[in-house]
């Protein structure tokens, strides 16, 4: 490492690793098991135990048929769904960017990828007890009812078929399918290296997945031109099943709620969240995982600058939309505010904007905090309580608000506490993401050594009149 | 390797003082074709003001036209300034150097044309002491603060002061350069621009720290001038299509859209019209290129959720509208070619590398988004005011009369002979950032490549 005294950074601000010694250290760490990792492992377990009895003893009582028992499902499982799916485009979106800082977070978002895949399969009950568009007990003539409630399928010739669970299933699948891509691209030359480090099934595993991968030039070429093309389809497949998942799941089961800004404010808060939790996983490497030399204090330094960004973005729309309700003044839009914000959920209201603005504003703006690894690694915790309670509030409150088919409220619905089963259900499904990326960090490597190798080279520290400063090279 | 060579410092002066230390041989008549457009305009709205609006072809219910089309649009434009100087500078994007100090001098004089349409708008400009005096001071009829009509001016002058703040704190080192080369009046007046810079290491410091506080000050002010703009449509609950939670950020998109739009456009211009060819390179067309594929991808976004939430409620009213602007000629045929020229043809010429380094492509594309982004707003604006709703006797439609092509063409000749007399008298490219930029370049060996690098405190 560099010495730079001169610079007003940290000395750790920016890590050189060694190139030669890069595969064989993430390989050590990669196999080698700890005690804290088999204690996490196996909350992890006891967590998902847990959810599959609160699942168990939900469908066995309630069933599918009553949706409004499930809201603190959906809730969470929209937390963790706008987490796990947004993380490989954050990967995707600093690699566009060319931003050099990002080399240590990529892999770490790309292993999302794989919870993917358990997304869908929490997500089918959903999809059977999402209530029909079209009103069952709907009569011709009847005052304040609709024939079908309020939803984004409804066309000139009706509803589209399989709308709408089998497009929410399938736009799932495209997303896991997507996102395993950009995974199995990025692996490919580091497995290809490190097939020969490893043994067992390991050895196996990487052998098949690296496929015929020879670092020739075609092949690098290749890999970067489909890493582009997948993340940008990536992209655009993000933001369009959020917009599906929030309407269909929250905003087209409120009678009367109209609001264009809720799928921007989905997305927003779900980046948001990704990034806090990737500052406290990599905090956590960094910490007790042995990955200090490749993890720099730039990375937490850039990266909270756009956690900084995203916290205002989600205040700035949620304002957005409070204000055009509120001056508004219409009784169908002030009967949803104070349903969402201002009575009935008031006090998760106040508390998601705490976590999810105040105090990740307030140690964001505080240079001293922001220059540390735990403080951008803190203010990702505040988001992640924010944005949980975020997902409370709308779904929860969208799954309990009564008469969707409904033109409006007659009378604002009272708050949904959960009870065991339900708590039970929420830690179950965050257990699920906690156990499949535990096991997958110590399946895979958890650091992109060719973006770090190549990082290495694009990297150094230079001598400018008399100080000694970073010198970033920028190839196009 | 570089994109162009180092320069000297010498050589920065020399080029980018040249339009200011002598004029080039096109100006004047530039300066006088814009002098008679504003004086055929000045003239149309003397006639406007003694005949009355009667002379537009404003009417019940479209009492909003040209003229509010023309002031949203040109706010929109002064977005520029702040998400290429401010934003560039706080994310340290070396491309933004020469584009910044054009980008900013736009945002002040699109901002000042922008506020004249209002004003002559009211068809009584002296009514616009209402805006901040009683109307009757025996009766205590006192302006409703609680109405966007009035955050709207208030948020514009809050921006157009703290940008031309910024322009002028950016100036100084340059004010100091020219005070250097210049003699006899205009050596005093630059000597007191100026502000006694001898560009000691203290100066500086003050200099950079205070570019860096303004940058993040601006933000917020820049955020909420096109969000005030937006709900002066937003919080109109009447007009079907307007009362939509979306109209802030999509303003606010659309207007760095179209802002940075006309920045690339004004830069080739400069590099054309100066011979900047060294300063303004291709590879900084091509960042803007780049930069613009994502806003105007952002921008498009946010009009499908628009447009679809507009749908969504299955209102009759709304849906009214969305037929007026979708189905129902000449209006759908002026949506197709708004959004054709403001997303498909811009976003698919910038997709290509080779295109974003033809300067002719850019300006075309450019060009392309603000003939898009003018009829973005006027289609917000008319179609929801048309009323084609329930009853037919409500029903109205609008074109422009020649009194209101007159002076809305003038605007646009307006900001050019402002901008065009600011490059007389003040550079244009910013000469020390030039320099720094230039002092901060190197270069790294990477196996048989030198590519490119910049040192970097973080």
């Amino acid at each position: 490492m560099a010495e730079h005294s001169t610079s007003h950074f940290p000395a750790d601000t920016w890590v050189f690793p060694q190139s030669n010694q890069i595969t064989d250290e993430v390989m050590e760490r990669t196999t080698k098991k700890s005690k804290a990792f088999m204690a996490l492992l196996l909350i992890s377990l006891g967590l998902v135990s847990l959810g599959v009895i609160g699942f168990v003893i939900r469908l066995t009582g309630q069933g599918l048929s009553d949706y409004s028992a499930w809201g603190y499902y959906m809730a969470a499982f929209s937390f963790v769904f706008m987490i796990t799916s947004s993380a490989p485009l954050v990967a995707c979106a600093f690699r566009f960017t060319k931003s050099h800082w990002r080399r240590p977070l990529s892999r770490v978002a790309e292993l999302f990828a794989i919870i993917g895949v358990f997304n869908i399969l929490l997500f089918i009950p959903m999809v059977i007890a999402l209530p029909s568009i079209a009103n069952p007990d709907f009569v011709p003539g009847a005052h304040g009812e609709l024939a079908a409630r309020r939803a984004i399928w409804l066309g000139s010739s009706g509803v589209p078929i399989g709308a709408p669970g089998v497009w929410n299933i399938l736009s799932l699948v495209g997303l896991a399918v997507t996102s395993l891509g950009i995974l199995w691209l990025s692996l490919m030359p580091d497995l290809a290296q490190s097939k020969h480090k490893v043994n067992g099934f390991r050895k196996t595993l990487y052998s098949a997945l690296s496929g015929r991968w020879y670092g020739t030039k075609r092949q690098w070429l290749l890999q970067k031109a489909g890493l582009c093309l997948l993340g940008g389809f990536y992209f655009m497949l993000v933001v369009f099943v959020h917009f599906v998942i929030v309407s269909d799941y929250a905003m087209s089961l409120i009678a009367g709620w109209k609001d264009s800004i809720l799928p921007p404010l989905y997305t927003i808060i779900a980046f948001q969240n990704t990034l806090g939790l990737l500052l406290i996983i990599l905090f956590v490497l960094r910490k007790w995982g042995g990955y200090g030399q490749y993890i720099g204090m730039s990375l937490f330094w850039s990266a909270s600058k756009i956690l900084l960004g995203l916290s205002l973005l989600w205040t700035y729309h949620l304002f957005a939309f409070f204000m055009t309700f509120w001056y508004g003044r219409l009784e169908v839009e002030s009967s949803i505010l104070r349903y969402l914000m201002f009575e009935s959920y008031s006090v998760i209201f106040w508390t998601n904007v705490l976590f999810s603005f105040f105090i990740p504003f307030a140690l964001m703006v505080w240079n001293p905090i922001r220059k540390t690894a735990w403080g951008p690694a803190l203010a990702g915790l505040s988001a992640l309580v924010g944005g949980f309670l975020f997902s409370i509030r709308i779904f929860v409150g969208s799954f309990n608000a009564g008469d969707l088919y409904a033109l409006a409220y007659s009378k604002v619905p009272p708050p949904v506490f959960p009870d065991l089963w339900d708590v039970f259900m929420v830690l179950g499904i965050i257990g699920v993401p906690l156990l499949v990326y535990l096991i997958s960090i110590k399946l895979l490597p958890a650091m992109s050594i060719w973006e770090i190798k190549e990082g290495a080279m694009y990297q150094k520290m230079g001598k400018l009149f008399r100080g000694e400063y970073l010198v970033v090279a920028k190839p196009e | 390797m570089q994109e162009g060579r180092i320069l000297t410092a010498t050589e920065v002066n020399r080029d980018l003082l040249r339009p200011i230390l002598e004029t080039p041989k096109w100006f004047w008549p530039a300066i006088a074709v814009c002098v008679v457009i504003l004086l055929i305009a000045a003239v149309t709205v003397g006639y406007m003001i003694n005949r009355g609006l009667g002379i537009t072809n404003l009417n019940r219910p479209v009492v909003w036209g040209f003229f509010i089309t023309n002031f949203v649009f040109w706010i929109g434009i002064s977005h520029a300034g702040v998400m290429l100087s401010a934003i560039l500078r706080l994310a340290k994007a070396e491309w933004r150097r020469p584009a910044t100090r054009a980008a900013e001098v736009l945002t002040i004089f699109s901002l000042m044309t922008a506020m004249t349409m209002p004003i002559i708008h009211t068809g009584r400009p002296w009514r616009i002491m209402y805006w901040a005096f009683p109307y009757d001071f025996a009766r205590g009829i006192w302006p409703n603060v609680r109405t966007p009509l009035i955050w709207d001016p208030s948020a514009i002058l809050t921006y157009l002061t703290s940008s031309t703040l910024f322009v002028v704190l950016a100036l100084v080192p340059d004010f100091a350069v020219l005070r250097d080369r210049t003699t006899g009046i205009p050596h005093q007046i630059y000597s007191l621009l100026s502000l006694g810079w001898q560009g000691n290491p203290r100066q500086w410091k003050l200099q950079i720290i205070a570019g860096v506080l303004l940058s993040a000050l601006i933000l917020p002010v820049f955020v909420s001038v096109h969000s005030i703009v937006s709900w002066d449509f937003g919080m109109a609950v009447a007009v079907k299509s307007w009362h939509s939670t979306i109209f802030a950020p999509y303003f606010v998109v659309g207007a760095v859209h179209s802002g940075v739009s006309a920045v690339a456009f004004v830069l080739i211009l400069l590099r054309w019209a100066y011979g900047w060819q060294a300063y303004i390179r291709h590879e900084h067309i091509d960042a803007l290129g780049r930069l613009l594929v994502v806003v105007a991808t952002g921008w498009f976004y946010f009009f499908v959720m628009e447009v679809i939430f507009g749908i969504y409620g299955r209102e009759a009213d709304e849906i009214a509208v969305r037929a007026l602007q979708f189905t129902i000629w000449p209006i759908s045929a002026w949506t197709v070619i708004f959004v054709v020229t403001t997303y498909f043809i811009p976003v698919a010429l910038w997709l290509s590398r080779s295109a974003r380094r033809n300067l002719w492509i850019m300006s075309i594309a450019c060009i392309s988004v603000n003939i898009g982004m003018w009829l973005e707003r006027f289609l917000i604006i008319v179609p929801g005011l048309a009323n084609r709703q329930v009853f037919t006797f409500t029903w109205n439609m609008y074109s422009p009369s020649i009194p209101e092509i007159i002076i809305v063409t003038a605007t646009f000749a307006l900001v050019t002979m402002l901008m065009l007399l600011f490059s007389r008298v003040f550079p244009l490219v910013p000469l020390y950032d030039i320099k720094e930029g230039d002092i901060l370049k190197t270069e790294v060996q990477i196996g048989r490549r030198v590519v490119p690098a910049t040192y970097r405190e973080d």
